[in-house]
C-alpha cells in the first residue's frame, strides 16, 4: 500500500471521531480494522489529528498486544496459553504451529499467509487446548488436528485454483 | 504565609511546607533518600523506582517516602532494616540489568546510580542476580550526545525533561522488560525533531544519556 | 426527583413489561416447540454454531412449526453444544454434545415424530416420570444460582426476553427510592467486589457519590484477563442486560452521567452482544436522557481493551480509556475519589454489578442469609483443567474446595490423583490436597497463600508439574508486566530465568533460595496489585510442593513427566506389538522407526516431545512411556 493510500484510509477513519485524547485507542483499533496494521504513517496521522506528540502514539501501540506494526497474513492463527490450554499441552500445538508454518510467534509466514501469535487466554478453557483460526475458536487443537487445519486451506486453495 | 508542618526524620526534627512528600521534605533538610523517578513539580508521583524506602512510626510496612505527605508529628527513619532491605534489594535489580563498565563510562563523575550504590553500601561487582541485560544499538547520530538504551533505568527524568523544555521527541515505548525512552518508531534521534538542547542528558541520572564531548554540567 | 418523575416511572416500566411479557408467551405459544441452542463462545468452539444451521436446516426441510433461539452458556460446558428441546407434553429436555448429525435426528425424531431419543439426554430442566432432571443430580445440592441464573435459559440479544424474566424490575424499583437508600441496601447486603479484592461494593459508591466533582463515571470492568478464567465472558454473552441494569443502579446511586463498559479484546462475541444490548436498552428508554420518565439520566459507552492483562488493574483501566498506555497509578487517590479524567468514578466487576439487582429485588437481609459472615453471597467459579465438569459453577460462599472439585465438578478425569488447585490465576496460589476443606471465602484462601481473584479455577492432577506452573504464570506476569516500576519489571524477569533454569534441569539448589527472597522481595516492593500479586504462584509452590522444585535441581527429574528437557519419550519393546505401526505414522518429525524385528525405536535425537506418539498407541499395548530423568532410556539398542 502506497504512503498516500494509507493516509486516506487514516483520514476516513478519522472523519468519524472527535479530537478528544481519550479517542487513541479506539481510532487505532478502527485503523488497525481497516489497514490490517498499524504503518508509520497512520501513526503520524492520528497524532496529527489528536495533537499528541507521535512518541505517544507510538508508546501506546506499542504496549498494548493487539497493535501490529507489520501487516498481518491471509489467516491468522493464535494459539491460547492460557493456564487449562497450557496444562492439557497448548505448548505442545504452539510447537506443531511453528514447525509447520517455520515462523515463530508474532511471524508472518514468506507467502503471506499465516501470521502466527499466541493470546493469553480466550476463556474457551473447556475445549483447551484451543486455537482461534480467523476469529474462529477451534477446541481440541493437538498437533494431529494442526496437520488436518492446514490440510484443510491447502486443499482450498487448490480447489481455487482450479476454478 | 505558607503553613508548615515539623515532623523528625531520622532523629532530626525538620519543618517542611504542608503536603510535601516526606521525600522532598527530607531532601530539602539535607537527608538523601535514594530516588530517582521523583520530580518535584509532578502533578502525581511516578513512584516507579521502588528506592525511597522508609520506616514510617506507626505503619506496620516500609513506605515509599515519595507517595507519603509529610504530616505534623510525624517520626520516619530511612536506615530501618526493612526499609534499607527494600532499597537494596529494588536497587540491586536495577544493576543486574545495567551494563557495569564505570571506568569507560562518559558519566562517570555524575552518575547517581554510584551515589546510590555508595549510601545503600551495594558493591556493584558483587551483585546476587543473574546479568539480564539488553543488547541495543547505542544511538550516536545526535551530534551533541549519545544514547545507550541499555544503561536507562526508566525512570522519566528525560521524557519529562524534553516535554517540559524540549521538543517533546522524547517518550517511553514498549512493555515490561522492553520498556524505555524513546523516539517515536525507536528512529534515531538524530533524525526526530530534537533541537539538541541537552537538557535531558543533564537530567540522566544512569549514563544511558551522554554529552559527546564533556560540557560543564 | 420531582414527583412527576417518579410518578411516571410505573405506567412507563409496565408498558414494556406487557409488552415483553406477550412477546415472551407468544414464543412459547402453544403446540410449537422450541429449540434453544447455546452459542456463547464455549459452546462455538465446540461447533454449536455447525449445530444451530443443521437444526434449522432440517426444520425448513420438514417445514415444522419450531423456532430455534440462540441462548448463552448454562455453565455445563463440559457438555458443549448444548441444545434445550421444549416440546409441548414432554419436560423441556437437556442435550449433551450435540453434532449437526444428531441435530438432524433430534429433529426428525423427537420435534416431528415422539421419540425424545434418550441416548442423548443430559437430563430435563424440571422434575417429572419420563427423565432425571438436572435438578437432581448430585451436583445441584450444592448450587445456588443467582447471577448464572438466566444464563443459557434466554436469548442474550432479545431484550424482551430479559425484561419478561424479571429484567429491570429492579432499576424501577430503585429509580423510586432514594440513591442514599439505594446505597445502604447495597451496604448492607454486605456485597464485596468480585474483581478480587473483596472491598466492600456499597462503601466504594458512597465514596464516589460524596467526593466532589462533576461528571462522574460509572464503569463496568470486563477486561477479565485472567488466564483460566471466563465467568465474566460467559455472563456478557448469555445475560448482557443484567450487567447493563447493575450499572444503570449504581450510577443512579453515585450520580453518575456517563458509563463505560471495559470488555477484553480477546472476546468478540461478548462485545457484539454488549453492543446488541446497548443499542435495544437505548431504544426503549432505559438508556439515555429521562429514563422511563425519571429524571435520571444515564449513558452507556462500549471501550474495548486491546490486550493487556494490567488494564485489570483499575488505574491502568482508567490510563487506557483515557488514551494512554496502561500503567498503573498510585492510590490513594482512589478512583471513587479521583478516577477517570480528575473525576469521582465506581470501577465494578460484572459479576459485583450482576449481583446489584438481586440485592435490590429481594432486600439486603435476604442477600446478607447467603453464605459466611465476611463473604456474602454466592461465588462463581470457572472450572477447566483436569476436572470431570469443567464449566462455570455457582455455590454460597463457605462451600468447601472439596465440594467444588469432587462433587459440583464430579473430580478428577482418568483415575487420575488430584495434586492441586490454582485459583485465582496469576495473582492467586496453588493449593494442595490439604487445604481441599477450607470454606471458600476472601479471607480463608488470603490465609492459605491464594486469593478468590476473579473466579478461576484450575485443577491439577499427578500428571501436573508444580515448577512448571509456577514457571507458566511468571512467564504470564512477567510478559503483562507494564514496565514501570522496577521491582516488576525487572523481579518478575529474574524469576523467570531461576524457574526457566530449573525446569531446563539447569538449577542449583541456592535457586530455590534466592527465588524465595526474590518473591517476597516482588510482594513487598511492587508498585501495583499485579506486582504486588505476581510471587503469589511462585510462594504458593514453594510452601506446598517445594520437594518437586529439590527434585528437578538435584536429580534432573520432573516427578510428573511433564517438562520436556526432563523427559524422554521411549517405547518399552516388550509391549510393543509388531504389527502395530500407529506411532510411526503420527509422529510429526519421523523418529519413529522399526528396528529388525519391527519393534519400534524413538530417534531421541530427532524427538521433538510432541507427545503424538503416547496418544497414538493403542491402549492394549501402552507401550510408550515417559522417562525422567531423560537419561534413563537404554542406551545399548539403538
Amino acid at each position: 500500500m502506497t504512503e498516500e493510500k494509507i493516509k486516506q484510509h487514516t483520514r476516513q477513519v478519522l472523519k468519524s471521531f472527535s479530537k478528544k485524547k481519550g479517542n487513541l485507542i479506539p481510532i487505532l483499533q478502527r485503523v488497525q480494522g481497516r489497514l490490517g496494521y498499524l504503518p508509520r504513517e497512520a501513526m503520524l496521522e492520528v497524532a496529527e489529528f489528536l495533537g499528541l506528540p507521535p512518541i505517544h502514539v507510538y508508546g501506546v501501540v506499542t504496549f498494548y498486544n493487539q497493535f501490529r506494526l507489520n501487516p498481518p497474513g491471509k489467516h491468522s492463527v493464535r494459539v491460547c496459553l492460557g493456564t487449562a490450554c497450557h496444562m492439557k499441552g497448548g505448548y505442545i500445538t504452539l510447537d506443531a504451529w511453528k514447525r509447520r508454518l517455520s515462523i515463530g510467534a508474532g511471524e508472518t509466514t514468506t507467502d503471506r499467509e499465516f501470521d502466527l501469535d499466541t493470546v493469553a487466554c480466550v476463556g474457551c478453557c473447556v475445549m483447551a487446548p484451543v486455537t482461534v483460526l480467523d476469529e474462529k475458536p477451534m477446541g481440541k487443537v493437538d498437533p494431529t488436528k494442526v496437520d488436518g487445519l492446514l490440510l484443510a486451506f491447502e486443499r482450498e486453495r487448490e480447489g481455487k485454483k482450479k476454478q | 504565609m505558607m503553613k508548615t508542618v515539623s515532623l523528625t526524620i531520622d532523629d532530626k526534627q525538620i519543618e517542611t511546607q504542608a503536603g510535601n512528600t516526606l521525600l522532598w521534605a527530607a531532601l530539602d533538610n539535607g537527608i538523601y533518600i535514594p530516588n530517582l523517578c521523583s520530580l518535584r513539580h509532578a502533578a502525581a508521583p511516578a513512584a516507579s523506582c521502588r528506592l525511597c524506602w522508609v520506616e514510617v512510626e506507626g505503619k506496620a510496612q516500609p513506605v515509599t517516602a515519595c507517595t507519603e505527605i509529610a504530616a505534623e508529628g510525624m517520626v520516619a527513619n530511612t536506615r530501618g532494616t526493612q526499609a534499607l532491605r527494600l532499597a537494596r534489594n529494588g536497587f540491586e535489580l536495577l544493576m543486574a540489568s545495567h551494563p557495569i563498565e564505570c571506568a569507560r563510562c562518559a558519566a562517570l563523575h555524575v552518575c547517581e546510580l554510584l551515589k546510590i550504590a555508595g549510601h545503600l553500601n551495594v558493591k556493584l561487582n558483587k551483585n546476587p542476580y543473574r546479568k539480564l541485560v539488553h543488547h541495543l544499538p547505542i544511538d550516536s547520530s545526535n551530534p551533541l550526545f549519545n544514547y545507550d538504551p541499555n544503561k536507562c533505568v526508566v525512570c522519566g527524568r528525560c521524557v519529562s525533561i524534553c516535554r517540559e523544555r524540549g521538543t517533546g521527541v522524547l517518550g517511553f515505548a514498549h512493555r515490561g522488560f522492553d520498556r524505555r525512552a524513546t523516539t517515536f518508531y525507536d528512529e534515531l534521534i538524530g533524525d526526530s525533531a530534537c533541537e539538541q538542547c541537552g537538557e535531558c542528558v543533564r537530567a540522566c541520572p544512569s549514563g544511558a544519556l551522554t554529552f559527546k564531548v564533556s560540557v560543564n554540567v | 426527583m420531582t414527583t412527576t418523575g417518579v410518578q411516571a416511572i410505573i405506567p412507563a416500566f409496565q408498558e414494556l413489561k406487557v409488552c415483553a411479557e406477550a412477546h415472551w408467551k407468544g414464543l412459547w405459544k402453544s403446540g410449537r416447540t422450541v429449540i434453544t441452542v447455546g452459542t456463547a463462545a464455549c459452546g462455538q468452539a465446540a461447533g454449536a454454531l455447525e449445530v444451530l444451521q443443521a437444526f434449522r436446516d432440517e426444520v425448513s426441510k420438514l417445514n415444522l412449526d419450531c423456532r430455534v433461539i440462540e441462548v448463552g452458556c448454562m455453565g455445563h460446558c463440559y457438555a458443549e453444544p448444548i441444545v434445550i428441546i421444549s416440546k409441548p407434553g414432554y419436560p423441556a429436555i437437556c442435550y449433551g454434545h450435540v453434532n449437526p448429525v444428531i441435530a438432524g435426528t433430534l429433529v426428525k425424531e423427537f420435534v416431528a415424530g415422539d421419540n425424545p431419543c434418550l441416548e442423548f439426554v443430559l437430563g430435563a430442566l424440571e422434575k417429572n416420570d419420563l427423565i432425571p432432571s438436572l435438578s437432581e443430580f448430585p451436583r445441584a445440592q450444592y448450587e445456588k444460582k443467582l447471577i448464572l441464573k438466566n444464563c443459557g435459559h434466554i436469548d442474550p440479544t432479545d431484550i424482551e426476553q430479559y425484561i419478561a424474566n424479571g429484567g429491570y424490575l429492579a432499576l424501577e424499583k430503585a429509580l423510586r427510592m432514594r440513591p442514599e437508600k439505594v446505597i445502604d441496601e447495597v451496604k448492607r447486603s454486605g456485597l464485596r467486589g468480585r474483581g478480587g479484592a473483596g472491598f466492600p461494593t456499597g462503601q466504594k459508591w458512597e465514596i464516589c457519590r460524596n467526593s466532589a466533582g462533576k461528571p462522574k463515571y460509572a464503569i463496568c470492568n470486563a477486561d477479565e484477563g485472567d488466564p483460566g478464567a471466563f465467568m465474566d465472558r460467559s455472563i456478557i454473552e448469555s445475560d448482557p442486560h443484567s450487567v447493563l441494569e447493575g450499572m444503570l443502579i449504581s450510577a443512579y446511586a453515585t450520580g453518575a452521567r456517563q458509563g463505560y463498559i471495559y470488555v477484553r479484546a480477546e472476546y468478540p462475541l461478548a462485545v457484539e452482544r454488549v453492543q446488541i444490548a446497548l443499542r435495544q436498552a437505548k431504544k426503549l428508554g432505559l438508556l439515555g436522557r429521562e429514563i422511563l420518565g425519571s429524571n435520571f439520566s444515564f449513558d452507556i459507552k462500549l471501550f474495548q481493551g486491546s490486550g493487556a492483562f494490567v488494564c485489570g488493574e483499575e488505574t491502568a483501566l482508567i490510563a487506557s480509556l483515557e488514551g494512554e498506555a496502561g500503567t498503573p497509578h498510585v492510590r490513594p487517590p482512589y478512583p471513587a475519589v479521583s478516577g477517570l479524567f480528575g473525576k469521582p468514578t465506581t470501577i465494578n466487576n460484572v459479576k459485583t454489578l450482576t449481583y446489584v439487582r438481586h440485592i435490590i429485588n429481594n432486600g439486603a437481609e435476604w442477600f446478607a442469609g447467603i453464605g459466611t459472615k465476611g463473604s456474602r453471597g454466592t461465588a462463581v467459579f470457572a472450572l477447566a483443567g483436569k476436572i470431570v465438569n469443567t464449566g462455570l459453577v455457582e455455590v454460597p460462599m463457605g462451600t468447601t474446595l472439596r465440594q467444588v472439585i469432587f462433587e459440583v465438578g464430579s473430580g478428577i478425569p482418568n483415575g487420575k490423583k488430584f495434586k492441586a488447585v490454582q485459583i485465582g490465576g496469576p495473582s492467586g496460589g496453588c493449593l494442595p490436597e490439604s487445604a481441599l476443606d477450607l470454606p471458600i471465602d476472601f479471607d480463608s484462601l488470603k490465609k492459605a497463600g491464594a486469593m478468590m481473584g476473579s473466579g478461576g479455577m484450575v485443577v491439577l492432577d499427578e500428571d501436573d508439574c508444580m515448577v512448571e506452573i509456577a514457571r507458566y504464570f511468571v512467564e504470564f506476569t512477567q510478559r503483562e508486566s507494564c514496565g514501570k516500576c522496577t521491582y516488576c519489571r525487572l523481579g518478575t524477569k529474574q524469576m523467570l530465568e531461576i524457574l526457566t533454569d530449573i525446569t531446563k534441569g539447569r538449577g542449583k539448589l541456592e535457586d530455590i533460595d534466592m527465588l524465595q527472597h526474590l518473591a517476597e522481595g516482588v510482594k513487598a516492593g511492587s508498585l501495583c496489585g499485579l506486582g504486588k500479586t505476581a510471587p503469589n504462584p511462585v510462594l504458593t509452590t514453594l510452601r506446598y510442593f517445594r520437594n518437586e522444585y529439590e527434585a528437578h535441581v538435584r536429580e534432573g527429574r520432573c516427578p510428573s513427566l511433564m517438562c520436556p528437557d526432563l523427559i524422554a519419550y521411549y517405547i518399552l519393546p516388550h509391549k510393543c506389538e509388531r504389527s502395530c505401526d500407529a506411532c510411526v505414522g503420527t509422529c510429526s518429525v519421523e523418529a519413529i522407526s522399526p528396528d529388525k524385528k519391527r519393534i519400534k525405536v524413538i530417534d531421541q535425537e530427532k524427538c521433538v516431545k510432541c507427545n503424538n506418539c503416547l496418544v497414538a498407541c493403542p491402549l492394549q499395548y501402552n507401550a510408550v512411556v515417559k522417562l525422567s530423568p531423560p537419561g534413563k532410556v537404554p542406551t545399548s539398542k539403538k
